[in-house]
């Protein structure tokens, strides 16, 4: 009995430790490892910091052109969904919506920690934002909803895409990124 | 109130295969949904040469299809309580092949504890090949318990330090940049002395939430709000999947503080 009693005080023990060293260890400033696999597997080691501040937030925007010189108005690509209650149990469309303001995000980050010389095209972000612009401009949904709020009506030739940052609860933005033009396939 | 291991299991195998089998008919659904992911230029961020030719191979539409089906399948199986170490196995594989095809991450959150719960699995039955049964799931469910519970710790110790969490800011912003958003211009969340009590409510409890651990009345209590929190979660951010992934911890929680 009292070796029982032991251990359970002993777990007991180990867990307050656990998580005393959590709150001293997040007061702490963390030092960031990157590598291709740590940002491939980094679902094995989780921060579960949440919507912890409110900082820069990376937002895309496009436009369309239908002949030279005759350009769209810029236009954000945010997601903006309407709610079901039936998404609690199946929700595709808004999960699909979120993983491309990721790749927006993802894309930003790409831009900051750029090497010298090197060449942000070449980033796979950037690649997959290029193709989330071109759907966008093309008339592009999630499900039913329009990536774009006010769709052009005509059919573009080219797209031009910019990643601004907003600093949320702030007035103003930032350019961060301004694509070249990049023409579309007929 | 008191959770005992049978009982545990059986409520874990159930909301896991639950969670497993929402995420992968989604994931067929986003087959079609999805024009931005490309395999072909995605593959360029895998560093190892024998792995990216194995994942070409994986991810070409049929046997990546074939696979969500199979995941599918075997979250019925774990629901109904018939996933051995080979399910075990291959749930956790499956997983982690899924977070490659989406760079790591699909939906966040949700994705790091569904590994965690999957990885309570594979612990379970890997570790039952070399001690009983019972010892085996005591040591999955405290892994699967402690983590959850460090997800709210975090969670709730990061917001403390941030001075608009402490004064509500944070919350009404979210809020208005969430994917349902933007907020009424009427809404509640928008009175700065109800957005601060909600922030405190959240940033207390959530902080608070490692005593579940000391009685299984005030882990059912702790798990009650935390699945209230987790609905208004999706209300507000369409993130279901965290309702699901999440709940599937509860019966960890509730068995470790009833041990």
């Amino acid at each position: 009995m009292d070796t029982i009693m032991r251990a359970m005080e002993l777990t007991a023990l180990l867990i307050l430790a656990y998580f005393a060293w959590l709150a001293v260890a997040l007061r702490k400033r963390q030092r960031t490892v990157q590598g291709p696999w740590l940002f491939l597997l980094r679902a094995f080691f989780p921060n579960w910091h949440f919507f912890h501040g409110l900082g820069p937030a990376p937002r895309l925007w496009v436009r369309a052109q239908s002949q030279p010189g005759q350009w769209s108005n810029w236009q954000a690509v945010y997601p903006r969904l309407p709610r079901q209650a039936s998404h609690l149990l199946h929700n595709p469309s808004v999960n699909l919506a979120l993983s491309h303001q990721n790749l927006v995000e993802h894309l930003a980050t790409d831009i900051h920690d750029l090497a010298e010389n090197a060449d942000i095209r070449d980033c796979v972000s950037y690649q997959l934002v290029t193709r989330l612009a071109s759907d966008a401009v093309q008339g592009g949904s999630w499900a039913d909803t329009p990536m774009l709020q006010r769709p052009d009506g005509f059919t573009p030739q080219a797209f031009q895409f910019e990643i601004r940052l907003l600093h949320l609860g702030q007035a103003g933005e930032a350019q961060l990124l301004l694509s070249p033009v990049i023409p579309l396939r007929p | 109130m008191n959770l005992d291991l049978p009982l545990a299991i059986r409520a874990f195998e159930i909301l896991l295969g639950w969670s497993l089998l929402l995420q992968s008919i989604e994931y067929l659904r986003l087959l079609k949904l999805d024009r931005v992911g490309d395999w072909r230029i995605q593959r360029a961020e895998v560093p190892t040469t024998w792995v990216r030719h194995m994942l070409d191979l994986l991810y070409r539409p049929m046997p990546y299809s074939g696979m969500l089906w199979l995941r599918g399948a075997l979250a019925l199986a774990l629901m109904m309580g018939h996933a051995g170490p080979g399910s075990a196995v291959l749930l956790f594989l499956m997983a982690l092949l899924i977070l490659l095809r989406w760079r790591g991450a699909f939906n966040g959150g949700s994705d790091f504890m569904t590994l965690v719960g999957l990885t309570g699995l594979l612990l379970a039955h890997v570790l039952s090949l070399f001690t009983d049964t019972a010892n085996a799931w005591h040591v999955a469910l405290w892994y699967v318990a402690v983590q959850s519970l460090s997800s709210y710790f975090v969670s709730g110790w990061v917001k403390l330090m941030r001075p608009e969490w402490r004064s509500g800011r944070a919350l009404t912003v979210f809020l208005d940049n969430a994917v349902y958003g933007p907020l009424p211009a009427n809404s509640l969340y928008r009175q700065p002395q109800l957005a601060m009590l909600c922030s405190w409510g959240f940033i207390v409890w959530e902080g608070l939430f490692p005593l579940a651990l000391l009685d299984a009345r005030l882990a059912a209590l702790f798990c009650t709000v935390a699945a209230v929190f987790h609905f208004l979660v999706f209300w507000f951010f369409g993130l279901n999947r965290f309702f699901w992934a999440w709940l599937s911890t509860f019966p960890a929680i509730l068995y470790c503080a009833s041990a």
